[in-house]
């Protein structure tokens, strides 16, 4: 019963596998969210604009992943899809596709959330003004959307962040694969997963920052 | 409801159906457990929250902070693998789960009730002070009637969370729907390919969120339309 966290910070191999970790679990995280912000923005816009077959498949869409958990989600997509369609990936390219149908699901919801609470009279008073719906929706409902909606994204997007880890499961060399590759070499179960935590920790307060500065420099001036 | 399952489909598939159905029992009881007992944690949190003395506050809001921060995998690792390795004992999965779970729950629930009562203009509390009410009485006969509706619906919202949270509690062997179905897709019977079972599993996972999901947005509704 002592903790010996030096068997892992002395290990420059140790402390090298961590940085990489680090570099992937954040990139894929970033990559996957902004992909799935950008078709999460065209399913919740075929629902707002109820586009026939569209919006019913949009509904369906996001009401099935906001209600499965992402590890089922992740082992269908890396085991079941390549052997029905038999085509051959790196891992971290399902993991991608996984996390990016993962994050449609939850930002769609929002987006949607977001459109239909545009403020009534604002809609009013853009009728009155003979604006088309393309420019209504462009120059009103958007920015409403996106100033109201800036602070439930971010905190889904660093949810997602944290359940992240399981894309280990799979083989990507995500932080937690590192970790479980330092324990299984060093036996510092405890030690090993408390710096993990902690790196997890530190990665959500820089994103969360990072979202708030990108809010200030973009949005709070059209508040 | 074997022989049912068996009838309609076939011999290896009716029978792994049967046993999903099964395994997803133990989710709903860690489901329960994480709910019920996560709850309890959460009002005792919540209460230490609002309390009127500094170091309640700050105690409340470091747990809050620190268990909403840490990732549910993370909990999972050390308190199912960390922990026993380091104090030698080996812990129950049902245990480990259970508990990362309620740590989990506990910090996002009182989260949300604490929004809900803060939610709650001041005059309220300062009604309660200008008919003598202690603090207790005030929370119980002003404050948490008024709570409730605010609280309800992401209360319910939130169950969706920790049944597909559950999901994670395989990796330290939990035996539950996951880690059945993960066995079934890896093994080499014919008929339970990984995009057979995989999706067999999104349906049942979904058939115990959805209700939940639509239940929570009835009550979204019922609730502002009061309002």
């Amino acid at each position: 019963m002592d903790f010996r966290f030096f068997e892992i910070y002395r290990s420059s191999e140790y402390l090298n596998l961590l940085f990489e970790g680090v570099l992937i679990s954040s990139s894929l995280t970033v990559v996957s969210g902004l992909l799935g912000f950008i078709i999460a923005f065209f399913l919740a816009a075929s629902i707002y604009w109820k586009v026939i077959p569209c919006n019913y498949f949009s509904i369906c869409w996001i009401d099935f992943i906001r209600n499965t958990p992402l590890i089922v989600q992740l082992f269908f997509v890396t085991f079941g899809l390549p052997l029905l369609f038999e085509y051959v990936w790196p891992f971290w390219a399902h993991a991608l596709l996984a996390l990016t149908i993962n994050f449609t699901g939850y930002f769609g919801e929002i987006l949607r959330s977001g459109y239909n609470s545009t403020p009534k009279d604002q809609l009013e008073a853009a009728n009155s003004l003979n604006l088309n719906k393309m420019t209504i929706f462009r120059k009103i409902v958007l920015p409403h959307t996106l100033i109201k909606m800036f602070p439930s994204l971010s905190s889904q997007f660093i949810f997602i962040f944290l359940t992240t880890g399981i894309i280990s499961e799979i083989g990507v060399n995500d932080l937690t694969h590192a970790g479980l590759y330092i324990d299984s070499r060093t036996f510092r179960t405890f030690e090993i997963f408390i710096i993990l935590s902690f790196l997890y920790v530190a990665l959500s307060l820089l994103f969360k920052s990072s979202l708030e500065i990108i809010f200030n420099k973009t949005l709070k001036k059209r508040m | 409801m074997q022989e049912l399952l068996l009838n309609i489909f076939d011999k290896p598939l009716g029978i792994i159906i049967f046993q999903l159905i099964l395994a997803t029992r133990f989710t709903i009881y860690l489901s329960l457990i994480a709910f019920i007992g996560g709850g309890l944690v959460a009002l005792l949190i919540t209460f230490l929250r609002i309390y009127p003395s500094k170091i309640f506050n700050y105690i409340s809001f470091a747990y809050t902070w620190l268990f909403q921060s840490l990732p549910l995998l993370m909990l999972l690792f050390i308190i199912g693998l960390g922990i026993p390795k380091f104090i030698g004992k080996d812990f129950d999965p049902w245990y480990a789960a259970s508990i990362s779970l309620i740590l989990f729950t506990s910090a996002y629930l009182s989260e949300v009730w604490r929004g809900a009562i803060q939610a709650i203009p001041n005059g309220q509390w300062e009604g309660g002070r200008a008919l003598n009410l202690n603090f207790v009485q005030t929370l119980r006969l002003i404050i948490i009637p008024q709570v409730y509706r605010y609280s309800i619906a992401p209360t319910v919202s939130f169950l969706i969370q920790i049944i597909k949270g559950t999901s994670l509690a395989y990796i330290i062997g939990f035996q539950d729907l996951m880690l059945l179905g993960k066995r079934w897709a890896n093994s080499p019977v014919i008929g339970s390919e990984p995009f057979i079972i995989f999706p067999i599993m999104a349906v049942l996972y979904f058939c115990l969120c959805y209700p939940l999901a639509i239940y929570a947005k009835y009550l979204e509704k019922k609730y502002i339309i009061e309002n």
